[in-house]
């Protein structure tokens, strides 16, 4: 009995630093603790109720910063809040040109726009059975909020990115707003090695409504369903590794779609994702 | 257990389809039917048949399209695209063809408002069934704004088409591997038409679009894969009608655009130029060019015969924003487009049709089959 409660203490004790990486749940990073990715975005842990992340990488083209706070736990889950800001006007004009790299046609000057995204989540633990950081129980993760973009000037629709993860996530400035929901589920596996599912479902209600002709364009792509698979290998609480594969499931201009990402053009293959990521604590 | 294995496999499948498509030498082409094709309106009545060949510039009429053209335009608007493509179907209407040839149809691209115009064509003609060979089709093309793409060569017909097959032609040699990966592959689409067999023979329509803008001998060996693709037709004793865009010109032409299709800010003809020729306005890139289309003219039956292929009122093309001077367009200054059959077209029936220069920067050329008697 002495070594199972030892036991649950240290993998309580490692867990739960680990469990701060989550960047999708409720629980915010411990104070002074910051994280950043390839591909993940810089998060900081400004105080126990509030972590401030942005994606250092973009933010000079596409100014971006996120607030999450914590809320009253509400029927057992751990609750916070999530408030997004993102200007991509800058990253999108840079887009819009002429010859290689092109996405956008460069006859089309894009106006200003702003988005907001306000999040509610919702994490708790299911079936801890021996202790809330167990082996056996799984984190529950679940997500709902909406989007808003506000564009300042003209938005012509053909300016549009008809990429997966691309164009659901441009949609809410063409449609001006957005619903996306969303539901993530980790395991350990190991004391080191964890998995991650998720689904997430993007809608863009009414999308259709603002083509101009819709004779010719009678799917604009109103929803986009996502789906990602990692395992996790958490090296130490400074460093881990993640690889896996994100589906995505849409329906866009030109009709229904699916694809397995990242997928490399000229190879004509799918690659597993590689993530590092690295964090650390500022001292006090 | 076999059947999780099997979803997860299907899924794996279709959702890693190709970026960009690339085609074996030999495949099979798409196939649409008209919404309210009726088997029973077109039977064939043994009289002469219609043959229609037009490269339609997917839809955009003289829109300044940068591809093609001294535009800078790339994504037409969806009200334009419509109304162009309603004149297309009104012009095909008026034909009365019984087959069509078509180049440069788009097929849910985002340059065109992601209209499959085969469809639409088949929706909004007599014409009841298509077949459709794409020549560029990619989830996204990362150049110029141009995006989501598929636009090829079509068949349409009054009458079912059968054992359709697309032949896929060589790719130029003149470009980067990355350029070529994101280029157009350019192909011939064949059909067999059962209904218009004459007097036990096949009966066969053959549709090509040639390279434009090779410099190297690409459009010869895509003319002599088509004559290929035409002797092998003939020697197994079927019967074709055929034509296209081939982007040569008659025998005898003049053979050097260069000067008439020069943008603003552009430098050829100068001992700095680089090239010295603008790609796809010149037609002596190899030795024998200017005779490309001889072999074709002294074996088959030509829609435009010899002795007036070099006329003015059978021209078929200009590009788009050619201009005669800042207020005239050059509606159209040489032959690009041909008719062929190993049969015979009934004697002074091609015409080109140059009245629908707005519609493209190509005009239809039409002709009529005389029936093979028994």
């Amino acid at each position: 009995m002495k070594k199972i409660i030892l036991l649950c203490v240290f993998n309580g004790l490692l867990l739960a630093e680990t469990k701060s990486w989550d960047s999708h749940s409720a629980y915010l990073l411990p104070q002074k603790r910051w994280e950043v990715g390839l591909f993940q975005p810089f998060r900081f842990g400004y105080s126990e109720t509030i972590e401030y992340s942005t994606f250092p990488l973009w933010f000079f083209v596409m100014p971006n910063a996120s607030i999450k706070r914590i809320e009253s736990d509400m029927a057992g889950f751990n609750t916070a809040s999530r408030f997004k800001l993102v200007y991509p006007t800058p990253l999108l004009n840079m887009l819009a040109r002429a010859k290689t790299g092109g996405m956008i046609d460069p006859n089309f000057q894009m106006p200003p726009m702003l988005g907001l995204s306000a999040s509610w989540l919702m994490s708790k633990t299911i079936f801890p059975f021996v202790s809330p950081y167990s082996l056996i129980g799984l984190d529950l993760t679940l997500t709902g909020g909406l989007d808003l973009g506000i564009t300042l000037g003209d938005l012509d629709p053909r300016s549009n990115i008809d990429l997966p993860l691309v164009y659901h996530r441009l949609g809410i400035f063409y449609n001006k707003w957005g619903i996306h929901t969303g539901l993530d589920v980790q395991k350990n596996l190991t004391e080191k090695i964890r998995v991650l599912v998720d689904l997430d479902l993007r809608l863009l209600p009414g999308l259709a409504d603002i083509q101009i002709n819709p004779d010719l364009a009678k799917l604009m792509g109103d929803y986009s369903l996502e789906h990602k698979l990692l395992l996790i290998w958490n090296k130490s609480d400074r460093f881990r590794i993640m690889t896996g594969y994100k589906f995505v499931k849409g329906t866009y201009p030109y009709g229904s779609d699916m694809r397995l990402l990242p997928y490399i053009p000229m190879m004509e293959k799918w690659v597993p994702i590689i993530e590092l990521q690295w964090a650390g604590k500022r001292a006090k | 257990m076999k059947r999780v294995i099997s979803i997860t496999g299907i899924f794996l499948i279709l959702a890693c389809d190709p970026f960009v498509t690339e085609f074996p030498d030999s495949s099979d082409p798409v196939m649409l039917k008209a919404a309210n094709a009726s088997d029973i309106t077109y039977v064939y009545d043994s009289l002469a048949i219609k043959v229609v060949t037009w490269n339609i510039r997917f839809g955009i009429g003289r829109f300044p399209f940068f591809g093609d053209s001294c535009g800078d335009s790339v994504i037409a608007d969806d009200r334009s695209v419509e109304a162009n493509m309603a004149a297309i179907a009104d012009a095909i209407n008026a034909l009365d063809a019984d087959i069509v040839l078509l180049q440069e149809v788009d097929l849910e691209s985002k340059r065109t408002g992601y209209l499959n115009q085969v469809q639409y064509l088949l929706d909004n003609t007599y014409l009841n069934y298509g077949s459709y060979a794409s020549m560029w089709e990619a989830d996204y093309i990362p150049s110029d704004g141009v995006g989501r793409i598929n636009t090829g060569n079509a068949i349409l017909s009054k009458y079912e088409l059968t054992d359709a097959e697309r032949i896929q032609l060589r790719l130029r040699t003149d470009q980067s591997d990355l350029i070529q990966y994101f280029w157009l592959r350019r192909n011939i689409i064949k059909a067999k038409i059962p209904a218009l067999s004459q007097s036990g023979k096949d009966f066969f329509a053959v549709n090509i679009h040639a390279t434009a803008f090779a410099t190297d001998d690409t459009k010869e060996q895509h003319i002599n894969k088509y004559i290929e693709v035409l002797g092998n037709i003939d020697a197994g004793g079927g019967i074709f009608v055929t034509g296209g865009d081939l982007n040569s010109v008659p025998p005898g032409s003049v053979i050097d655009f260069c000067e008439s299709d020069m943008c603003v800010n552009d430098n050829f003809h100068t001992e700095n130029a680089d090239p010295y020729h603008k790609e796809g306005s010149y037609f002596e890139n190899f030795s024998g060019e200017p005779d490309l289309l001889v072999p074709l003219y002294d074996t088959y039956d030509a829609a435009i015969d010899t002795a007036s292929y070099n006329l003015p009122e059978h021209f078929t093309h200009a590009p788009s924003t050619s201009m005669i001077d800042d207020t005239t367009v050059t509606m159209y200054d040489r032959k690009l487009d041909y008719l062929f059959t190993n049969g015979t077209w009934d004697s002074g029936s091609g015409s080109t049709d140059q009245s629908a220069w707005e519609l493209s920067d190509h005009m239809p050329v039409s002709a009529t089959f005389m029936p093979v008697g028994d």
